[in-house]
Parts: structure tokens; C-alpha cells; sequence
């Protein structure tokens, strides 16, 4: 069973298709980059996978739970438990010091827990920066801060939105080697950007354009592990598609 | 760690962190309790305070004998029954016909003090009477006998029942003031108790006025006692000062009351837009806390905990300055300290508190409702 | 293009201009409210304060000097008297207006049917007065003795010409007497004897309580003293005395000649008093001291207690209004930034900021001035029972405290964004 599943989604505003009869599968520990220009669907996909948003029409399957049938409050608590989340703009509480924010998500998932917090800023290279309030780090530092956030409870998906697209080129690298180091260690991460270089390191990356899955290139250079065993069938699968 | 440390230490950053933006907001809660807690003690303090301004009318009881006259004795024991601070003065009276200059006029002996606290009215053109062996005239004897401040006077008197030649009593005084009060006073002259004495022998007092800082209810109460406790005197209340002040004094209150609803309501409808004003400009955090996994009672639970803390600090700064502001009214309009109302204190903290809560309480769960994909991509 | 952008924050951002202007509003409405009562409050305590009866009395020049002093004895007074006919002149004095009530008093001792003496006194009870300027006037006892309590019938109503011979009799007397109202009692003047009839038995809690109380004209009749009266008792509404007052109660032509026109055209009770003796034939008109100052001392605290109160609530509704166009300024720093962003000079930025708040100041504050006045009626219907007149300064002051206020507000806040570089703001730096 795949973790992620998307069976033929419809989201529609009016007249708008956001969303035009999407399907989409997604492997524990695969790596995935969503593409697309402006207003191809690409946030609308990334909320409704981020439990933030529902489809119109069709299952949204995590971890086997059609999320699409689920109330607003449990939404609240699959997102919590299942769901670590990048923004562009980092979105980080600017009262609060770095572990701080990172202890936010402990605190709302279960208990807060300052080592460990310490620990996840350790990872992400931070952990002189611990106690620096988000005014006081760079960018980069910034959207650090945040990945520490998104992972700090072990979450079933890292789910990022632009992560770049607010980061200088130094601090782009920064994060996508955070990504390889996370994707080494078996989280999957589904990546939104319309920022080529980052999306080909990806495993797989799916193009989408008027709301509709465009195409999808593998990376046949992919550099990273490959977690799950049936690769080479899933390959000959998405060829036979294609 | 528990879940409350990490609860403390959010609401603590925020407002230690967010200074300058917790600050305004809490400026105007500290504005409203002082408010609240300055108006109610003012509104507390105005029938003592307008009280004493009322006896600037004068006695508002006045005690007589009730058969004939009475001692300065019984007064002294009459005068026991009021509490001290709230006895403003008393001034026995005796009157005797005397003479001057062959012509009869009225004299009235009395304790000088004490009619300069009962009839504050009174403008003397020289100066009161300090000693034995003084006298002050009323404007309308001066008038008459062209008598000035600073010269000498004798009074006669002829005893009753006195041998047909026997000369008249008679005693020199030193006029000091000239008495102008607009009233019968004026035709009077004034001297101690113990020189009238002298010049026509012992007797009893006429009358006895007593100026009481007390509402005409508390009088009577007083003058009943007085019945009971000293037989001799009779104390009856002054209709006139006493049905006045109590009218006037009622609508005093009254208006000090609706101006306090009134500014109260707006100030507290002012801290609420401040509130609302507050946590609508973090609806892009709300948004964030939901969307890393925040349930809405959490986010209410957080934020009312924030702002009650708020109101709690502004309730507190409030009561203090509340009563500086009472206290400086009362020193400026009154020339007196105010009485400090310790009960005020926890309800202005409280009611800072609820205010605060409630008022920020519509904003936070309008903005939990809103999509956090919405608020955090909107610019 | 100003207007348009001007506009479309208007009406795009009412809501949150709506707040803005609701919080002008009340911030206007309290100004204006406590400004009103506050600058009405000297009168309508001053109006309270008439329940303590005349503040100034007129008497005959002769008497002013004798009566109590040479007439011990002598029951029936000098024979000095004021002419009735005056009365109607002191309604035409400069400070008419300020006159609110008025009773001429004559007495004069009759003996009762149990052979001892009593004082009876005539006065007006509701005397209607039709006035030249064409106002109507109520004066009379009924309302200067506000504070006799009638123990048995009624106020004797002068209106009613069935009362006519009728006569209130003061509590002692009348228990001496074992008099009740609807009795009558014969009695025997100097002149001529009447049977009058007692419609009520009053309670003043003074040496009133011996006397008797009747019409004029009854008593005039009975000691033969028509169209005489002994002393007038004038209410008048009046300022408290200074230096000014003082000197010139002494002594009027040692004023200079513009300090005698602001002496006189001022309602101190010398004035008045001045001006009462100018229309009443030798008479001597003079504050009562007990009354007079009083009132001065009381009108001047409930005024100070007002100015401070009203000073408290506007700083708080100052600070208030500051307050929230400060953030609500604050909150527009993605906008600025922008507006910096494409080129725009901080002058015309700040021109556009505080045009569109100075648009929704003065909605909110003319909205919150019409409010405050509605309040401040409120006040003056619930306390005093009558409305409280709009003096136009409130206007002005109210105005101008909410444009300084939004100015204060606002200017900081247009300040600080101004500070910040575009990129910043529009980076999300936060």
C-alpha cells in the first residue's frame, strides 16, 4: 500500500478547475518534487495534501485514511501526527527563540521536550543558534529552523512549499543537502517548487499544468537510496503508462 | 517538561518579546482600570468629601434646653454622642439684653472657636476674637454707633429685680472685627462666654449649634440619642441645611455615578477594539499554530491566557494609578486624602481581567475559523 | 489617481476603516458627553442649590440699620417699607434672568383667640407673574421654603380664590393652639380682625414653626399696610465671589470704569444686589453670607470635580484612539512597502495614509459628537431632570482634540514604516 494515494481529484472554484481529475501515488521514503507554473494547481495539491483543504471530488489516502471524508478537527490532528510542514516564507512565531519554535510543535503534537528540540536543531546545523529569536538568523537559518520544526515529530511526510524561493543560492544548497540527509534516513518529502534545480534531485518529479498531472520524469541519476523494493516494477509500471 | 512550563514560557515570550506592541495594548487596559477604579473611589468618596463642603452652610443641628435653658455641662455630655470625625464644631450660645450707649442691643456669648467652625459664613472685617476681654460687633451695630475695629466699648447691664439706683454692671472690651454675614447676625455683638458672665452674672445657655458631618438619616439617629442620653437638651435637625443637602447631595452622587457608567462603558468598549485590534494583527500566527497541528481550543486557551495576563498587569497598574488620581482629585478639589477602598483592588483586577478576556476572546475564535492555507499565503 | 487609491482603501478596507471610525466615534462621544456636562454642571448645581432658599435680601434703608436693634418692644416694626409695586421691577434688572424666584414679606403680630400674640407673616405662596418681556413667572414661598415638610393638609394655593382668606399655620402653634388644617382661627390685627382658614400645618424646623403664614394682602389688610411690604428674599443664580466682587461689594465707585462694567455685567451677588437697589426705592439689598458662599464653595468643587474627571476620561479616550490608529497604521506595512516599492516619495505615501484617516476621523468624529450630546442629555434628563444646553465651544474643543489625537496616532506609525526599506516589509521580515 502506497502512504500517500490521490484517486482522480477534482477541485473547483466556479468555473475554476484547480484541479482536474489528479491521481497520483506516493512510496514511503520516496522523494517527490511537484512542478508547475503559476496557477497550475500546484498549492491547492499541496493543501489538500497538507490537510489544510479538501478536494471537491475524489480520496485523498494517507496511510490508508481517506482524509477527504474526515471533519476539520481530526484534519487538525492528522496534519499534527502525520504532517511536518516548510513555507516559503518560514512562518516562524517572531516572539519565539529557534527551540522555541521547534518545542512549539513538540507542544502541540505531545509534550515539549528541549533536548530533543536542541538535538533536531543539531541536525540541521543550528544548535549555536538555539536560543536566537527569528529576527536574529538569516534566511537560511530561518527555513532551518523550520525543517528542525517539521521533523521533530516524526512525522509520515515532509511536506515543503517553496522552500527556496525566499533563500540566496548558498543557502538554497543548504537545505536541498538537508533534504538528501533527510531522504538518506527514509522520510519522505514531497517537494513543491517551480525551481528546476531543486526539483531534479528529486526521485520523481510531476509536472502539472491547468490542473491536470502534465507528465512525469524520473530520475534516472538519482543519487540518494532508493527505499522501496519494488522499484524496478514501479519503473516499468510508469513506463507502461506513459 | 510539562506541557504548562512550555504554556508559561509562550505567554511570557510573547509579552516580554512583543514589548512595544504589548505595551500600547497594555497601556489602554491600565487606562481603563484607572479609570474604573479612580471614578468608583471618587464616586465612593463624594458624599464624604461634598459633606464637609456642606457645612460650609453651618449648623445643622441645634440643640436647646428642654425646659428653659441648659448648662455648659449637659452640652459637653450631649456632644459625646457624636462620632469624632465626624463632629465639625459646636458653638453654645447665651443671649442677654444689654446696653450701650443707653441703647438696647443683643449680646450673645459664645466659645469663638466653635462658631468660627459652625458658621464658616461669617466675614469679619478685623479679626475674631482670640481672648477674654473682646468683642466683635455686627456691621449693623458698627453702623449705628459708628463703632470701628480696634476701639474700646462698654457694655452696661442692668440686673433684673435690681434696687432702682443701683448702677448698671459695666465691662470694657476691645472691639477686633466688624461681622458681616448678611443675616440677623448683624445686629448682635459677640463676646466670650466667661465676659458676658462677668457682666451679667451666671445663666444658662439659649442654644447650641452643632454642625455635623452627616446625612439627615445619621442626625436623627443622633438626636435621639442625645434625648435619651442627656434629658435636659432637646437636639433638632436644621430642616432647611439638612432637606437641602440631602437633595442636592443625592443628585451630586447621582451625576458622579452615570458620568462613571458612561466613560466606563466607553473606555471599556475602547479596551475591546484595542484587544480585537491585537489579535487581528496576529491572525498570520493563529494561522501557522494550526497549520503545524494546533487544535482551536489550544489557540484560545493560549491566547486568553495571554490577554487575561494582560488584563491581569493592566488591572493591577490600574488600581494603583486609579487611586493616585483619586487621591490627587481629592487633595486638589477637596484639600483632603481620600479614603483608600481595599475591596477595589481585587475587583478592578478582575474586572480587567474579564473585560480583557472577553474582549479578545471574538477576535481569536474568528480567526481560528479562518483556513490556515489562506491566512499563511496571503501576503 | 490619489482620489481613486484613496477610495479603494475606503471602501475596500471599510471594515477595518469602520473600526477606526467607531473607535474616533467614542473617543469623540465621551469628549463631547463629558465637555457638555461639564461646562453645564455649574448651572444645574447652581439650579439644585436654590432648595436652600434666597441668597439675597432686601430691606427697607431705614430698617437695614434699626429694626432689630431700637424696636425690641416696639412689635409692629419702623415704619419703614418697601413699595409692593416695585416687585415686578426686579425681573427687568440686567441679570433678570438669573433671577429665579422672589417673595416679598410683610408681618406683623395678631392675637390669637386664647389671648396671647402671635407673628403672622405675608408672602406669596405660587404668585403668577406675567412679565413685559412676556415670560410668565412662578415665585413665591412654595418653592423658597422647599424644605418645610406640610405634617397636615396642603400648600396654601394663592391661585384659587377660594382660598382667599386662608392661612398656614407652623407646627408648634399650631399644636398649641390644637389647631388642624381645615379650622379656622380668628385673628386680631391692628387694624381689623379676620377668620381665616388653616389649609395646612407645616414643619420648618425653625422659629417659622411659631408663626403664622398667609397672602399678602390678608396680612396687609390686617395691620392696615396696603401696598406695604417689610423685605424681599431674592433666589438669584450667581458666580462666585473674587477679589473683584469683594471690593466693589464695599464700595462700587472705587472700581474703575472698565472694571465697574465687568463687575456689573457679571452675576456676582454684589452685582446683583447693586442692581436690585438701583430699581427698589430705598432699599438695602444684601447677600446672605450663609447661603451665598456656600453655594460659591460647593458650585466651585462639583466644577473642579468635573474638569478633572473630564480630564481623566479624555486622556483615556486619547490614549485609546492612539492606540488603535497606530496599529491599524502598523498593519498596512506590506502596503507601504509596496507603494515605496513601485517609486512613491514618503510625502505622498504619508498624504495618502493620513487623508484616508483623516476622512474616517471625521465621520467617526461627527457621529461620536452627535452620541456624546444624546449622552450628555442622558445625564441632565436622569440627574437634574432638565436637558443640558449645547454650548458651542464644545464644538471647537472636540474637533480639535480628535485631529490632534488622530495626528498623534497616526504620525509615529507613518514615521516607522517610512523607516523601513521596501524589501523588508515585502520579504514578510518578520
Amino acid at each position: 500500500m502506497s502512504l500517500l494515494e490521490l484517486k482522480h481529484i477534482y477541485k473547483i472554484y466556479g468555473e475554476l478547475h484547480a484541479l482536474d481529475d489528479v491521481s497520483l501515488k506516493v512510496e514511503k521514503g520516496e522523494w517527490v518534487s511537484i512542478m508547475g507554473p503559476s496557477g497550475s494547481g500546484k498549492s491547492t495539491m499541496m493543501n489538500i495534501i497538507g490537510c489544510m483543504d479538501k478536494p471537491s471530488k475524489g480520496e485523498v489516502l494517507l496511510d490508508g485514511v481517506d482524509i477527504a471524508k474526515e471533519s476539520a478537527k481530526n484534519l487538525t490532528a492528522i496534519r499534527r501526527d502525520k504532517i511536518g510542514l516548510i513555507f516559503q516564507q518560514f512562518h516562524l512565531v517572531n516572539y519565539l527563540t529557534a527551540v522555541e519554535n521547534v518545542m512549539l510543535a513538540q507542544y502541540y503534537h505531545s509534550l515539549p521536550d528541549e533536548k530533543e528540540a536542541l538535538e533536531a536543531l543539531d541536525r540541521v546545523g543550528l544548535a549555536d543558534r538555539a536560543n536566537h529569536l527569528p529576527s536574529q538568523l538569516s534566511g537560511g537559518e530561518q527555513q532551518r529552523v523550520c525543517v528542525a520544526r517539521a521533523l521533530i515529530n516524526y512525522p509520515e511526510i515532509i511536506l515543503a512549499d517553496e522552500p527556496t524561493g525566499n533563500l540566496d543560492e548558498a543557502n538554497e544548497e543548504i537545505v536541498v543537502d538537508l533534504f538528501h540527509k533527510l531522504h538518506d534516513e527514509g522520510t519522505t518529502l514531497i517537494v513543491v517548487t517551480h525551481d528546476p534545480e531543486v526539483a531534479e534531485v528529486a526521485q520523481r518529479t510531476l509536472v502539472l499544468r491547468n490542473g491536470r498531472l502534465h507528465k512525469e520524469i524520473v530520475n534516472q541519476n538519482f543519487t540518494g537510496k532508493i527505499h522501496f523494493e519494488d522499484m524496478e516494477s514501479f519503473r516499468k509500471e510508469e513506463k507502461g503508462n506513459a | 517538561m510539562k506541557k504548562s512550563q512550555m504554556y508559561m514560557r509562550m505567554i511570557f515570550a510573547s509579552l516580554m518579546r512583543r514589548r512595544s506592541r504589548m505595551l500600547v495594548a497594555l497601556l489602554s487596559i491600565a487606562i481603563g482600570a484607572t479609570i474604573l477604579s479612580g471614578l468608583v473611589t471618587v464616586y465612593y468618596d463624594v458624599p464624604r468629601q461634598m459633606g464637609a463642603q456642606f457645612r460650609n452652610y453651618g449648623a445643622n443641628l441645634i440643640l436647646t434646653g428642654t425646659d428653659g435653658g441648659f448648662s455648659l455641662e449637659d452640652t459637653e455630655k450631649a456632644l459625646k454622642v457624636f462620632a469624632k470625625d465626624e463632629l465639625v464644631g459646636a458653638a453654645p450660645f447665651r443671649y442677654e439684653n444689654i446696653r450701650i450707649h443707653e441703647h438696647p442691643v443683643v449680646a450673645a456669648g459664645t466659645d469663638m472657636e466653635g462658631a468660627k467652625a459652625t458658621s464658616p459664613f461669617w466675614r469679619v472685617e478685623g479679626d475674631w476674637c482670640s481672648t477674654d476681654g473682646q468683642i466683635m460687633v455686627g456691621k449693623n451695630v458698627a453702623e449705628s454707633f459708628r463703632l470701628k475695629a480696634g476701639e474700646m466699648l462698654t457694655l452696661s447691664f442692668t440686673p433684673e429685680n435690681a434696687p432702682k439706683d443701683t448702677p448698671d454692671e459695666t465691662i470694657d472690651l476691645e472691639i477686633t472685627g466688624i461681622l458681616d454675614t448678611g443675616g440677623s447676625e448683624e445686629d448682635y455683638v459677640y463676646l466670650s462666654l466667661h465676659d458676658l458672665e462677668t457682666l451679667t452674672g451666671a445663666g444658662d445657655l439659649d442654644v447650641c449649634e452643632v454642625s455635623v458631618s452627616a446625612q439627615s438619616d445619621q442626625l436623627k439617629v443622633y438626636a435621639d440619642q442625645i434625648g435619651v442620653t442627656v434629658p435636659a437638651i432637646s437636639a433638632h435637625l436644621v430642616k432647611r441645611v439638612t432637606a437641602s443637602e440631602t437633595t442636592v447631595l443625592s443628585k451630586l452622587q447621582a451625576l458622579v455615578l452615570l458620568v462613571t457608567v458612561v466613560v466606563l462603558a466607553l473606555t471599556m468598549i475602547c479596551v475591546a477594539t484595542t484587544m480585537t485590534a491585537v489579535v487581528t494583527e496576529r491572525r498570520k500566527e493563529i494561522g501557522l499554530r494550526k497549520a503545524i497541528g494546533a487544535s482551536d481550543k489550544s489557540i484560545i486557551g493560549e491566547f486568553l491566557g495571554e490577554s487575561m495576563m494582560l488584563g491581569g498587569i493592566g488591572g493591577i497598574l490600574g488600581a494603583a494609578l486609579g487611586f493616585v488620581f483619586a487621591q490627587q482629585v481629592s487633595v486638589h478639589v477637596f484639600g483632603s486624602s481620600i479614603r483608600f477602598q481595599w475591596l477595589l483592588v481585587p475587583v478592578t483586577i478582575l474586572v480587567s481581567i474579564v473585560v480583557t478576556g472577553l474582549s479578545s476572546l471574538l477576535p481569536i475564535r474568528s480567526a481560528t475559523e479562518v483556513d490556515p492555507a489562506l491566512v499563511l499565503k496571503g501576503e | 489617481m490619489f482620489i481613486r487609491m484613496l477610495r479603494g482603501t475606503l471602501l475596500r478596507q471599510w471594515k477595518k476603516m469602520l473600526m477606526i471610525a467607531f473607535t474616533i466615534a467614542l473617543g469623540a462621544s465621551l469628549a463631547s458627553a463629558m465637555l457638555s456636562v461639564m461646562l453645564d454642571v455649574g448651572d444645574k448645581v447652581n439650579q439644585e442649590l436654590k432648595t436652600y432658599g434666597a441668597n439675597i435680601t432686601v430691606v427697607p434703608k431705614a430698617s437695614s440699620v434699626l429694626t432689630d436693634l431700637y424696636d425690641v418692644e416696639d412689635e409692629n416694626g419702623t415704619g419703614a417699607y418697601l413699595r409692593e409695586d416695585e416687585l415686578g421691577k426686579i425681573k427687568t434688572i440686567f441679570w433678570a434672568f438669573n433671577i429665579v424666584d422672589y417673595s416679598p414679606f410683610v408681618s406683623t403680630q395678631v392675637t390669637l383667640p386664647d389671648g396671647s400674640e402671635a407673628k403672622i407673616t405675608g408672602s406669596w405662596f405660587n404668585h403668577h407673574m406675567e412679565l413685559p418681556t412676556g415670560e410668565t413667572l412662578d415665585a413665591g414661598i412654595g418653592s423658597m421654603r422647599s424644605w418645610w415638610e406640610i405634617t397636615d393638609g396642603t400648600w396654601l394655593d394663592e391661585q384659587n380664590a377660594a382660598q382667599e382668606n386662608s392661612a398656614m399655620i407652623g407646627t408648634t402653634l399650631a399644636e398649641r393652639l390644637g389647631v388642624k388644617a381645615g379650622d379656622t382661627l380668628r385673628l386680631e390685627g391692628s387694624a381689623s380682625a379676620l377668620d381665616l382658614h388653616i389649609v395646612g400645618v407645616y414643619d420648618a424646623g425653625g422659629d417659622e414653626d411659631e408663626q403664622l403664614f398667609a397672602p399678602l394682602n390678608t396680612v396687609q389688610t390686617l395691620a392696615d399696610l396696603d401696598g406695604k411690604i417689610d423685605s424681599i428674599e431674592v433666589s438669584a443664580l450667581t458666580t462666585p465671589d473674587n477679589e473683584l466682587a469683594e471690593r466693589a461689594a464695599k464700595d462700587p465707585s472705587s472700581l474703575t470704569v472698565a472694571q465697574y462694567e465687568i463687575w456689573y455685567c457679571t452675576a456676582y451677588a454684589s452685582s446683583i444686589c447693586y442692581q436690585i437697589q438701583e430699581v427698589i426705592t430705598d432699599s438695602v439689598a444684601a447677600p446672605v453670607r450663609q447661603v451665598a458662599d456656600s453655594e460659591g464653595a460647593i458650585l466651585e468643587k462639583t466644577q473642579l470635580l468635573m474638569i478633572l474627571i473630564t480630564i481623566l476620561s479624555l486622556i483615556g479616550a486619547a490614549l485609546g484612539i492612539c492606540n488603535l490608529v497606530t496599529a491599524s497604521v502598523m498593519e498596512r506595512s506590506g502596503e507601504i512597502g509596496l507603494m515605496k516599492a513601485i517609486g512613491a516619495q514618503n510625502g505622498s505615501v504619508s498624504g495618502l495614509v493620513l487623508t484616508e484617516i483623516f476622512i474616517t476621523a471625521i465621520f467617526g468624529g461627527v457621529i461620536g459628537f452627535l452620541a456624546g450630546f444624546g449622552f450628555a442629555q442622558i445625564i441632565g434628563h436622569t440627574v437634574f431632570g432638565s436637558a443640558v444646553t449645547l454650548k458651542p465651544m464644545v464644538i471647537p474643543i472636540t474637533a480639535v482634540l480628535v485631529v490632534l489625537v488622530t495626528l498623534a496616532g497616526s504620525i509615529p506609525a507613518i514615521r516607522m514604516l517610512l523607516r523601513l526599506r521596501p524589501a523588508e516589509v515585502l520579504h514578510g521580515g518578520h
